[in-house]
């Protein structure tokens, strides 16, 4: 669906000098460096596949976004979607994809919902039935029944977003790619736009591509996630995976049937201890989770006992901060789970 | 031949809702409309002062005076440069991106959306100005069928011209990101070369001269002579030529001009 080869993107940033007579000077002589926004990033996405493409700020993730949408032209390297170039048959991509920016909207700006919406079908050429069908499926499962005839500009932000989703779908693209589709929005709100993309791609079989920063939004939708730090692929895999290859360290927490006064184990650090509750810090690698709860069975009686696995903000804080982590363990083979 | 009409159908469709879109204004338009009014009897007056302070004759009778400039009035707002901030807003904020992802052409949309704009104007704010104007003057109508066909042409004209040089000003956006500046001086030489200020009639020879070889008669000075009877048979045809031929060259350059700013922003990235 998605073949992305060798893809990069520079731009020329402008030196400007600081100052009146540096802006004068500006006017004549600009000194420019160059700055990669993407570098070499190669991947494909399968019909029907839900991708999470993460990094932080600056990494290039609404570069790539630009350039499978057909807004930039590549640098170098290709790119196809749908079979199509995106940079070079603008519309003809434009016609099978569907894309929602969070920070910006694509409806008009004075005209109710509606309007937008019949514009929409205008536009893409959709048969009245399909679009009526779409309309009411839409209107249904993302509540836009409220505000269906009121102008965009007088919609809270939530209301505007489920709103521009269901704008980018109502022409059946293949490919909906997402940029930060939930920021900014309450807990519910999230909520019902994550279960939305869910029940299409399910049931539509439409292929998602998603950047965020919300890891929640990750966790519920995606299970391959692709990051990219300063401009270069650094992981691309199954969301466990990753999680796996990260985790040096999980929590384990244990309900005593008494307070017990020393509760040391070897191989395992107290984080914190309080009447008969205590949690421990342990390496999977020194000690398995198994062999632990083994030992503390043969010490002392138990009530309760869970595991944590480390969320995946730990995790990608990890790659973010420390690439060199993440480099290295990405050269050893994975380690069996335990 | 289908998809041709589909295209207009698209584009016809843009237009209604760039009308409606300016429904949402309406207390803004009565103001405007007040306005409008209140200017119009300035000017008005000024020139029955100055008709009475002269003893020569005018070019211009004072009747068609007052008909010249209760037409401006109403036709104000179909004038370049009132539309099409909204141009110069999308690519300034880089939202014009965005539009890239539809199957659109853009001067077709934008030059639609301004149409569609002038057309509301045209008879939410002109046809009440003549209205009124003509409960305060005497407005001459024209009694002749083919000169009123000829206006109506020729003002269809005024109004593309218009659209297509909103659009060519305001996608300098795309290098100097404000417009105000170049918008500035682009509506002081259209006000004045168009004959809004004064009509060309009035001027002084060599100057009116200049203004025959300028597009912005076509605004005004052309479709108000056709309907104050000024011009007459062959000249109408070779006025409203030199209409339609400007209009032309207004949508190739804004063409060009856009087709190079957007090649800039997929390259440049805005």
């Amino acid at each position: 669906m998605i073949e992305v080869n060798d893809l990069s993107k520079d731009f020329k940033v402008y030196h400007h000098r600081k100052g009146f007579f540096g802006s004068f000077v500006n006017l004549f002589s600009r000194k420019h460096r160059i700055v990669q926004a993407v570098d070499k990033v190669s991947f494909t996405v399968a019909r029907g596949e839900i991708v999470g493409y993460l990094g932080p700020n600056g990494a290039g993730k609404s570069t790539t976004i630009k350039m499978l949408t057909g807004i930039l032209v590549p640098s170098s390297g290709s790119v196809t979607v749908n079979g199509y170039i995106p940079h070079r048959q603008r519309k003809e991509n434009a016609k099978h994809i569907g894309v929602v920016f969070g920070q910006r909207s694509h409806l008009w700006f004075d005209l109710p919902v509606q309007e937008s919406f019949e514009l929409l079908q205008r536009i893409y050429r959709i048969p009245e039935a399909e679009y009526r069908q779409n309309v009411e499926v839409f209107e249904e499962l993302l509540n836009l029944g409220d505000f269906f005839r009121t102008p965009v500009r007088q919609l809270s932000l939530g209301q505007r977003m489920r709103a521009d989703i269901a704008a980018a779908l109502l022409h059946n693209p293949d490919v909906l790619f997402l940029d930060e589709p939930t920021i900014g929005l309450d807990v519910v709100a999230k909520a019902r736009i994550r279960q939305f993309i869910q029940r299409i791609n399910t049931e539509r079989q439409v292929t998602v591509v998603l950047t965020t920063h919300d890891l929640d939004d990750v966790e519920k939708l995606c299970k391959r996630v692709i990051l990219i730090d300063n401009a270069r692929l650094r992981f691309d895999g199954e969301l466990t995976a990753l999680r796996r290859l990260l985790s040096t360290e999980r929590l384990l927490s244990v309900d005593y049937a008494e307070a017990y006064p020393d509760v040391s184990i070897p191989n395992a650090d107290i984080v914190y201890q309080e009447g008969a509750r205590v949690q421990y810090r342990f390496s999977p690698e020194e000690i398995s989770a198994a062999d632990l709860i083994g030992t503390i069975l043969k010490k002392f009686r138990i009530v309760d006992v869970s595991i944590q696995e480390p969320d995946i903000e730990d995790l990608i804080k990890t790659v973010y901060e420390d690439n060199l982590t993440l480099e290295r363990k990405l050269a050893e083979p994975l380690s069996p789970d335990i | 031949m289908k998809s041709l009409y589909l295209t207009f159908h698209v584009y016809l469709a843009f237009a209604r809702k760039s009308f409606q879109k300016q429904m949402q204004y309406r207390v803004a338009n009565l103001a405007g409309l007040t306005t409008n009014f209140f200017f119009l009897l300035v000017q008005v007056f000024v020139y029955i002062a100055f008709y009475k302070a002269s003893t020569e004759p005018q070019p211009l009778s004072i009747d068609d005076i007052i008909t010249y400039f209760v037409l401006c009035q109403a036709s104000l707002m179909l004038m370049p440069l009132w539309g099409g901030r909204e141009i110069a807003d999308t690519i300034k904020n880089g939202s014009v991106a965005l539009q890239l992802t539809k199957p659109v052409d853009f001067q077709t949309y934008w030059f639609v959306d301004e149409c569609g704009r002038a057309y509301y104007y045209l008879f939410m704010r002109g046809l009440p100005t003549f209205l009124i104007s003509n409960l305060f003057f005497t407005v001459t109508i024209p009694q002749q069928p083919s000169v009123l066909l000829a206006f109506a042409v020729s003002m269809v004209l005024a109004i593309f011209m218009s659209a297509a040089i909103t659009i060519t000003i305001f996608s300098t956006a795309f290098w100097t990101l404000d417009t105000t500046g170049i918008s500035g001086i682009a509506a002081s030489v259209i006000t004045f070369f168009s004959g809004m200020l004064v009509p060309i009639a009035l001027w002084p020879e060599w100057l009116a001269h200049i203004a025959g070889w300028l597009p912005f008669g076509g605004l005004i000075d052309i479709p108000f002579s056709i309907y104050l009877g000024k011009l007459a048979g062959i000249e109408i045809w070779i006025a409203i030529g030199k209409q339609t031929a400007w209009c032309l060259f207004f949508m190739g350059f804004g063409r060009v001009l856009l087709s190079r700013g957007f090649s800039r922003l997929v390259i440049q990235g805005g």
